[in-house]
């Protein structure tokens, strides 16, 4: 068990689930497309003053209620920044969110591995070079799919 | 134990006072309390304990008013998240917070200020009322002004903390008149006094407000509506100007540099 605990094979399908009702079909509250960083528009009618999630890809496997507790009522984008290229882009649109379409909130939400913290440098960075300033929120979320922390930064 | 939960502290200690005894154990500290009128139910929920210890409360305070009754142990809910080990405050709260700190520096002067006026041959009228204007300009109608217009209509105006949070604005607005009629007659004892009163009021209303009302909005507050009290706090300051919170930071400066100067004479 050696290597980078971003792309570390781990097995956890002998994990007992506690008793959960699978019972209905829930809607889901996405609103928008398309959601990937590098294809949406910070000027997407979508996140004018909008609550806003930026979204480690893999975040919304993770976490099981991710569209009643986190998705419900915001605009999203989603990036991975371990793989993506061409982050800088990412950062002018962060800038873009904040300056021109006026969001009111930036919630990034990042799985526990150290890669994923990338995704909260370019938030602040693209935060630090906008004019306006914006509350913003960091979610880190378990690879077995707890919320490990949540937290104004 | 609904009855309890919906009775004023104040009557409930005053009939059964090893309950303030509990509530102090838990960093409840309602016994000092002038008023008293919170209700049972708001003081337990304010606190944010975690399950067990909200529970263990729970249930030593129903034995201690019913000591023959047959009270269920606790029964933890476990859904409820457990309180977090450090207070993290929302970004406009936060600043509120920040703001409390250079209200803090100038009733750390208060001692020093009191001892010079009486020290002194006559009243130092210009220095009591350069603080009064620091009192009314800075700590009420800068900062307070943000929590009565803004903070406080996030939430149940009704709330007894609330209402409390209102009559400590208003004591010490009264505290800071009587000041200045101290200043104007040359009443050195006048003086003293309601600089005293405004700054344990103070020290007490700020503490009050760090640990226990703010955490308390955070926890109910959506992420909207940060969003939207930040703005607004962000709107209110730009009307008065970055000029006035840094021209009230100057002067506590040279308050701290003449009195560091005084006592160390």
């Amino acid at each position: 068990m050696s290597g980078c605990p971003g792309s570390r094979t781990m097995d956890f399908s002998e994990k007992e689930g506690k008793s959960e009702s699978e019972t209905g079909k829930r809607q889901s509250q996405l609103r928008q497309w398309p959601i990937q960083f590098h294809l949406v528009s910070p000027l997407a009618p979508y996140f004018q003053q909008k609550d806003v999630l930026l979204v480690a890809d893999c975040v919304p496997f993770a976490l099981a209620d991710f569209h009643k507790d986190y998705l419900k009522g915001k605009s999203i984008a989603i990036a991975c920044p371990k793989l993506d290229s061409d982050q800088e882009v990412y950062i002018e649109k962060v800038k873009a969110l904040i300056d021109d379409s006026k969001i009111n909130t930036l919630t990034v939400m990042i799985m526990q591995v150290p890669c994923c913290f990338g995704l909260v440098q370019v938030a602040k960075e693209g935060a630090e070079k906008a004019t306006r300033k914006i509350p913003i929120k960091q979610v880190v979320v378990g690879i077995e799919g707890g919320v490990l922390s949540e937290e104004w930064i | 134990m609904e009855k309890i939960l919906n009775k004023e502290i104040k009557g409930i200690i005053e009939k059964h006072p090893e309950v303030g005894k509990i509530l102090d154990e838990y960093g409840i500290g309602c016994s000092p309390c002038s008023v008293g009128s919170c209700l049972m139910k708001d003081i337990v929920g304010i606190h944010n304990l975690d399950p067990q210890q909200e529970a263990t409360l729970m249930y030593r305070i129903e034995k201690a008013i019913y000591p023959d009754r047959n009270v269920p142990k606790p029964k933890v809910d476990l859904t409820k998240k457990a309180a977090p080990k450090k207070i993290s405050y929302s970004p406009p709260v936060k600043k509120l917070v920040d703001e409390h700190v250079l209200i803090k520096r100038l009733l750390a002067l208060i001692p020093s200020i009191v001892s010079y006026i009486e020290k002194s041959a006559k009243v130092d009228k210009d220095l009591v009322l350069r603080c009064v204007d620091f009192i009314r300009n800075y700590a009420d109608k800068y900062h307070h002004m943000k929590e009565e217009d803004i903070l406080f209509k996030y939430v149940d105006e009704n709330a007894e903390i609330i209402q409390i949070m209102y009559k400590d604005h208003d004591t010490g607005r009264n505290h800071i008149r009587q000041v200045v009629e101290g200043a104007e007659s040359g009443n050195k004892a006048q003086i003293k006094e309601h600089i005293f009163g405004y700054r344990d009021l103070l020290t007490q209303h700020i503490k009050k407000e760090d640990e226990i009302l703010y955490p308390w909005i955070d926890r109910q507050l959506s992420d909207t509506q940060v969003g939207e009290m930040f703005r607004k706090c962000n709107e209110a300051d730009a009307s008065v100007g970055d000029a006035l919170p840094r021209k009230y930071e100057n002067f506590i400066k040279e308050l701290e540099g003449k009195f560091q100067k005084e006592v160390v004479k």
